[in-house]
């Protein structure tokens, strides 16, 4: 009885702060026993893009109810699906069953020694399905490590020029006869008058700037440029990156620059597009459905036409971006998420649904004799742009896996701004002039990525099995 | 004995009242900074992959020219927080404080909104007022005919169309956080300001002291600890700058890393490049600059104590 008083007394001289929190403590903990848990699926699907899962759902549901499982798909932010990614990579923990992983994102999962890599080795998979050789080989490289495949591609990317043709045709000029740089540069000097005198030209022909790292890197990749082997080895100091560095921010410097710094993505960059700043834009087939949505006013005036090459019979297209399908070691049931897998990214009714929603052509090469890539496209006039796509499609350039690729890439972007600055400087506007300056600074780029690399005990050693390869 | 009793149920309930916070305290904050101290003593890159390396990490971060960079960017964004942010805080605080001044309160919510739209929301549309071409920035130099004037001034055609996020980096997100946190200080600028002892006000003026004196002899001397607060505050957040310029430089550091700060490394290291153990040697870094600071702000506080 004692006890209980003295109890009561010590909970009575308690302050009305700790009253509140104890209270909020008992509510919180009834709600959660309460609450019912969600129905959880039996396998889980991280997917960044709500396009795709919108697609997906109703493949997915039919696949549910005729297999008795079902597939729990979850819209994620990239960063979302990054940083849950690698924590349970790192950590040990499960993730999600199959991942939807983006371009810029995977090379982090597939660092360290290929058998610690967090997604399942597909190659013999594919191979024994007969996969792999009804896949875009090129399509295969952002997904592999020393030959094996983690990632069951879900796109191509190849890249076009899509043109302003109103403004061309209108002045005469047939630009699908421009087959280099120069001559496209050349067919489009006419246009460049400065009629209203707001002292700069009135269309200038490239929307392109040495600042923008992902078309330096689709540029650098058509002209058959290299920052890594495909063991991983940075090959960066190399005369043709020089050249190439050299060459596009050559245009971009001097009084006769041919190039101009629109915004890819704000309006005030669509309203410039609109109002003809530039002529040629840089697009992937992914581009083409951001273009309908943003600027509906250019249908009808933009065409479509291969990249103009840097030499003459060299690649008249480039890749840019891109999304793997990967099922994490975790998972345990791996044959019903290869499944679903299978069923997402090689059926004909995604594929033709992925080119109609959003003008991406599926890298399933015995796909591309559907109907709906012959279709006419009234955006860009009509033309039969996914037949166009399709028939640059195997021409796109390998791209490497290596985690140090991202840095690297920043690292060149700033070379070529630094290019640009001694360009300006030193009134050096020649490509050819640039090319010694470009070349020291690439031999800057290929220190720090050695640096970062020899700093880590494990890429040393892929460092020092490339010296030795070199020798 | 019965005492006795009850102090001990007093002290079993006041771990029992504890228990969550220090459950979550060593879960998430002592844990992972031993985590972190043993990770900085190691190198990772990937899943499963670590090695010891002792203090090789701590001795590549001082000879790495990348990381002195981001040290320089992060100070002179710190600086420019003391020397441009806090001025303008103080000098708003005090003309809000002015009994003068009508609808004090409006401006009160006109100057610390920022704060309640988030830091990305700000930054995206710092990012839109700063665009080369059409962005307000530029087109309001232009209109005001100061683009002209500083390409007559430098004879640089560049001031035609300032780059600001590719040529201004810092001067930019100096800029650019003015707007997020003068609003937010002067907030503390001016609860200091209304505690003013009045009646050292009405002396001083009897004495004869005019704005300025009254200024320096008695308003300046009963902020000063709130001043010492602020500046340690915003020092510290400067230090750990990482989500404005992440997005207005889209993840990057931005041209030749001209916007790269000490946090920003430490997440490209980590995460970007896999290697938590030279990212872990970033932070420690950080953590020792920011105890210093935090000493010298004790030590700043401690005279202040004794002086009064």
């Amino acid at each position: 009885m004692h006890r209980i008083t003295n109890t009561i007394l010590a909970l009575r001289g308690l302050s009305s702060g700790v009253w509140v929190i104890a209270t909020l403590f008992v509510i919180s903990l009834i709600l959660v026993l309460v609450r019912q848990p969600e129905q959880e699926g039996d396998l889980q699907f991280w997917v960044f893009s709500p396009e795709h899962a919108e697609m997906y759902a109703p493949l997915i549901e039919e696949h549910d109810a005729s297999h008795g499982v079902k597939l729990d798909m979850t819209v994620m932010s990239i960063a979302a699906i990054q940083s849950r990614m690698m924590s349970g990579f790192f950590g040990g923990l499960p993730t999600a069953d199959l991942i939807e992983v983006e371009k810029a994102v995977a090379p982090q999962a597939f660092m360290g020694p290929v058998d610690a890599i967090g997604f399942h080795d597909l190659t013999d998979l594919l191979l024994e399905e007969g996969l792999l050789t009804q896949l875009n080989e090129p399509s295969l490289s952002p997904w592999s490590v020393d030959g094996r495949v983690f990632g069951l591609p879900h796109d191509v990317h190849p890249v076009m020029l899509a043109y302003r043709a109103d403004i061309t045709e209108a002045a005469g000029i047939d630009l699908t006869l421009a087959e280099t740089w120069e001559e496209y540069f050349r067919m489009l000097r006419p246009l460049m008058e400065d009629k209203d005198n707001d002292a700069r030209p009135d269309h200038t022909p490239l929307s392109f700037w040495y600042t923008n790292q992902d078309l330096i890197e689709t540029l650098m990749l058509q002209g058959d440029g290299q920052l890594f082997t495909p063991s991983g080895q940075p090959v960066i100091a190399n005369e043709r990156n020089a050249f190439l560095l050299a060459t596009i921010v050559s245009w971009c410097v001097g009084p006769d620059r041919v190039a101009i710094d629109i915004n890819e993505w704000s309006a005030s960059g669509h309203q410039e597009k609109v109002d003809g700043l530039a002529i040629g834009y840089i697009a992937p087939d992914w581009m083409c459905s951001i273009w309908k949505m943003h600027v509906p006013g250019l249908e009808g005036k933009l065409k479509l036409m291969p990249l103009p090459a840097f030499e003459p019979g060299g690649r008249r297209t480039s890749v840019r971006g891109g999304t793997m399908l990967g099922i994490p070691k975790t998972t345990q049931q791996f044959d019903r998420a290869w499944d679903y897998a299978k069923l997402l990214y090689t059926s004909p009714e995604v594929a033709r649904q992925l080119y109609r929603e959003v003008d991406i052509i599926s890298p399933v090469r015995s796909l591309w004799d559907d109907p709906v890539y012959n279709e006419p496209d009234p955006y860009f006039m009509n033309q039969r742009k996914g037949r166009m796509y399709i028939e640059l499609a195997p021409e796109i350039p390998l791209r490497p896996s290596s985690p140090y690729n991202k840095q690297a890439a920043i690292d060149v972007r700033d070379a070529a701004l630094n290019l640009a600055e001694y360009a300006n400087r030193n009134s050096v506007y020649n490509a050819e002039d640039l090319i010694p300056e470009a070349i020291r600074l690439l031999d800057r780029v290929q220190a720090r990525v050695e640096q970062r690399m020899s700093r880590n005990a494990f890429a040393a050693e892929d460092l020092a099995a490339g010296d030795g390869e070199a020798q | 004995m019965s005492t006795g009793g009850v102090d001990s149920r007093r002290v079993v309930f006041s771990w029992v009242m504890l228990a969550p916070f220090l459950v979550l305290f060593l879960v998430f904050v002592v844990y992972p900074l031993i985590q972190s101290a043993f990770l900085a003593a190691n190198q990772t890159f990937g899943p499963g992959t670590r090695t010891f390396v002792g203090t090789k990490n701590f001795e590549l971060l001082i000879s790495d020219p990348v990381f002195w960079k981001a040290i320089r960017n992060t100070f002179i964004y710190a600086l420019g927080s003391l020397f441009v942010q806090l001025p303008i805080a103080f000098l708003l605080a005090l003309a809000l404080n002015s009994p003068k001044l009508r609808g004090r309160g409006i401006y009160r919510l006109i100057f610390f909104s920022p704060q309640l739209m988030g830091l990305v929301f700000v930054s995206i549309l710092g990012a839109l007022a700063f665009e080369k071409r059409a962005g307000l920035i530029n087109q309001a130099l232009d209109a005001a005919g100061i683009n002209d004037l500083l390409v007559w001034v430098t004879g640089n055609d560049a001031w035609l169309e300032p780059d600001w996020l590719q040529q201004h980096v810092m001067a930019t997100l100096i800029l650019i956080s003015l707007w997020l946190y003068v609003g937010f200080n002067m907030i503390y600028f001016l609860a200091a300001l209304q505690s003013v002892d009045k009646s050292l006000l009405e002396a001083a003026e009897i004495d004869g002291a005019g704005p300025w004196g009254k200024l320096r002899h008695v308003i300046f001397p009963s902020v000063k600890p709130v001043a010492t607060f602020v500046i340690l505050l915003s020092m510290i957040g400067s230090l750990q700058l990482f989500e404005l310029p992440y997005i207005l430089l889209e993840s990057s550091g931005g041209p030749d890393n001209k916007g790269l700060t000490i946090v920003m490394y430490l997440y490209q290291n980590g995460f970007d490049l896999g290697d938590l153990g030279f990212a872990s040697a970033i932070g420690w870094v950080l953590a020792l600059i920011l105890i210093g600071l935090a000493l010298v702000q004790v030590k700043l506080t401690r005279a202040q104590e004794v002086n009064a």
